[in-house]
């Protein structure tokens, strides 16, 4: 006959056993789940921080390729133009200037050269905008608008307090010049207005540029949902995030659309001023 | 009234049992936790745990054979607690071997009590059943475990700790791993006729069974009628 007592702690070790082991499972469970989630996260950020890598090394290429076709029209199509037109002007010279119409094809030529010289110095420019790196964001985009305003129907402003506006990264810069680009000539073509304001400030620590228009407006979201459509707009989210900056699109009244921009301020750092070749590789 | 003062006295621990599964039902009924399919199985299974706790109860102070609606709890309790988890649980595997053992347990423990009592109209002999409280437990654990296993499988819930199955789950298998042990002998414990006699061990289902439902109110208290998944 077994002791009662002997059963009692038998039972009272087996049970000890039964209830550490469930202690242990609910504790192994909990920190499993933490160490798991904890991969899953890094692996998440590393994920999301490689696409960022992707995507910036894509605008590096984008801007490169730029700077290339810039320098090429530059160097190459520049100079044999100034050349044709060195050319041009000493067979002005020996031409039979009796003859109207030879003096009159000559001078058409001599205009169609002008004009292509300064078509090509046009599209150099916008490849590759050089002011933006030599005098910064407001410059640029003063320059950009001014020109637009000599050649377009449509009323453009820019207002902005330059010295309020300080020196960014080139990335940032290069960013921030692009996405107003893409705005305006998405205001140019589709907004059937008549005015666009370009509008850059500081605000709560961040640089914020607004385009504004008084057209027709349109649906953002809609527009990107749209297989057809909203690649310009696409574009414009892939740059922000590698600058980590956000972007609104607001409708200020009864028509027209206000798209805003925002990208918080890089730490200061000296920006010691370069002298500058329009084409001049970054390090 | 004396009988009933007399029996709180002579059994706080059983007692306090009872009565503190009113604090989960009244959690659950003021955070508005039944709209949760499981939550209202648990809801029912605690509801029918107090009445029958209390019946028992009744007995027991008048110093009546109980041992009937123990008995019964123990099928009913198992059906309402695997439905609680089939609700919970993704697998279509487990969910048809949760259904297949709770058919398979209700017929094992009609079996089981009728072949311990062999005059059921006899109820002042009425004896607990041999196997059905150990394997209920037995069945109980794994389910547990899968619970558990199924929630670091699919790392569907981020914060576990604020998950109410988390803590209805914990506190089960507590009560369950408590007991597992002392189920075989409680058929050999109960008998009028030479009995066995556990002593202090018979206090150490109450206790977890209290510990239990201290966690099943904790967890209730976690109820959110957001989704708890990260879809």
């Amino acid at each position: 006959m077994i002791d009662p007592e002997q059963i009692r702690w038998a039972i009272l070790i087996a049970m000890l056993a039964m209830l550490m082991m469930a202690v242990f499972v609910i504790t192994f469970v909990i920190l499993y789940q933490k160490r798991q989630l904890a991969q899953e996260k890094n692996l998440r950020e590393m994920e999301k921080e490689y696409q960022l890598k992707l995507l910036e090394t894509a605008l590096n290429s984008e801007e490169s390729e730029r700077k290339r076709i810039a320098q090429d029209l530059h160097d190459d199509i520049g100079t044999m133009l100034s050349l044709t037109k060195l050319s041009l002007n000493q067979l002005m010279k020996i031409i039979n200037k009796d003859e109207p119409q030879t003096e009159y094809t000559a001078n058409k030529v001599q205009s169609l050269l002008e004009e292509t010289i300064l078509h090509v110095r046009r599209i150099t420019r916008e490849l590759v905008p050089t002011t933006l790196k030599q005098f910064g964001l407001p410059t640029a985009i003063d320059e950009f608008v001014q020109k637009l305003d000599a050649n377009h129907s449509i009323s453009i402003h820019f207002n902005c307090i330059f010295e309020n506006i300080p020196r960014q990264s080139q990335k940032v810069e290069l960013t921030l010049y692009r996405i107003m680009q893409e705005l305006v000539n998405n205001a140019l073509k589709h907004s059937n207005g008549d005015e666009i304001v370009v509008d850059l400030h500081m605000e709560m620590g961040k640089i914020e540029l607004q385009v504004t228009d008084n057209g027709k407006g349109f649906d953002a979201k809609a527009m990107k949902e749209s297989k057809k459509a909203g690649l310009g707009l696409h574009s414009i989210d892939s740059r922000l995030s590698v600058v980590y900056g956000t972007v609104s699109y607001l409708t200020p009244g009864a028509k027209g659309c206000r798209v805003k921009v925002q990208v918080p301020v890089e730490p200061e750092k000296a920006n010691k001023a370069e002298p500058l070749h329009p084409f001049r590789k970054s390090a | 009234m004396n009988n009933y003062t007399q029996f709180f006295l002579r059994q706080p621990l059983s007692s306090l049992s009872v009565f503190i599964t009113l604090l989960p039902i009244a959690i659950i009924w003021y955070r508005r936790a039944y709209s949760n399919k499981a939550l209202r199985v648990l809801f029912y299974y605690l509801i029918v745990k107090l009445a029958i706790d209390m019946v028992m109860l009744h007995y027991a102070a008048y110093n009546l054979n109980n041992l009937l609606f123990y008995n019964i709890n123990i099928p009913i309790r198992y059906i309402l607690l695997s439905s609680m988890l089939y609700h919970y649980f993704d697998s279509k595997r487990y969910k048809q071997l949760l259904l297949f053992s709770a058919i398979f347990f209700v017929l094992f423990s009609i079996w089981d009590i009728v072949s311990a009592n062999k005059d059921l109209t006899d109820t002042y002999n009425h004896t607990i059943i041999r196997y059905s409280a150990t394997i209920e437990s037995v069945l109980m654990i794994f389910w547990l475990l899968a619970f558990y296993y199924e929630a670091i499988q699919s790392l569907k819930i981020d914060n576990l700790l604020a998950f109410p199955f988390f803590w209805i789950c914990g506190g089960l298998l507590l009560f369950y791993s408590s007991f597992v042990f002392i189920a075989p002998l409680m058929h050999y414990n109960a008998r009028r006729i030479g009995p066995l006699d556990l002593g202090f061990l018979l206090y150490v289902p109450y206790l977890f069974e209290i510990i239990s439902i201290v966690l099943i109110a904790v967890g209730i208290m976690y109820y959110s009628p957001r989704p708890y998944d990260r879809s």
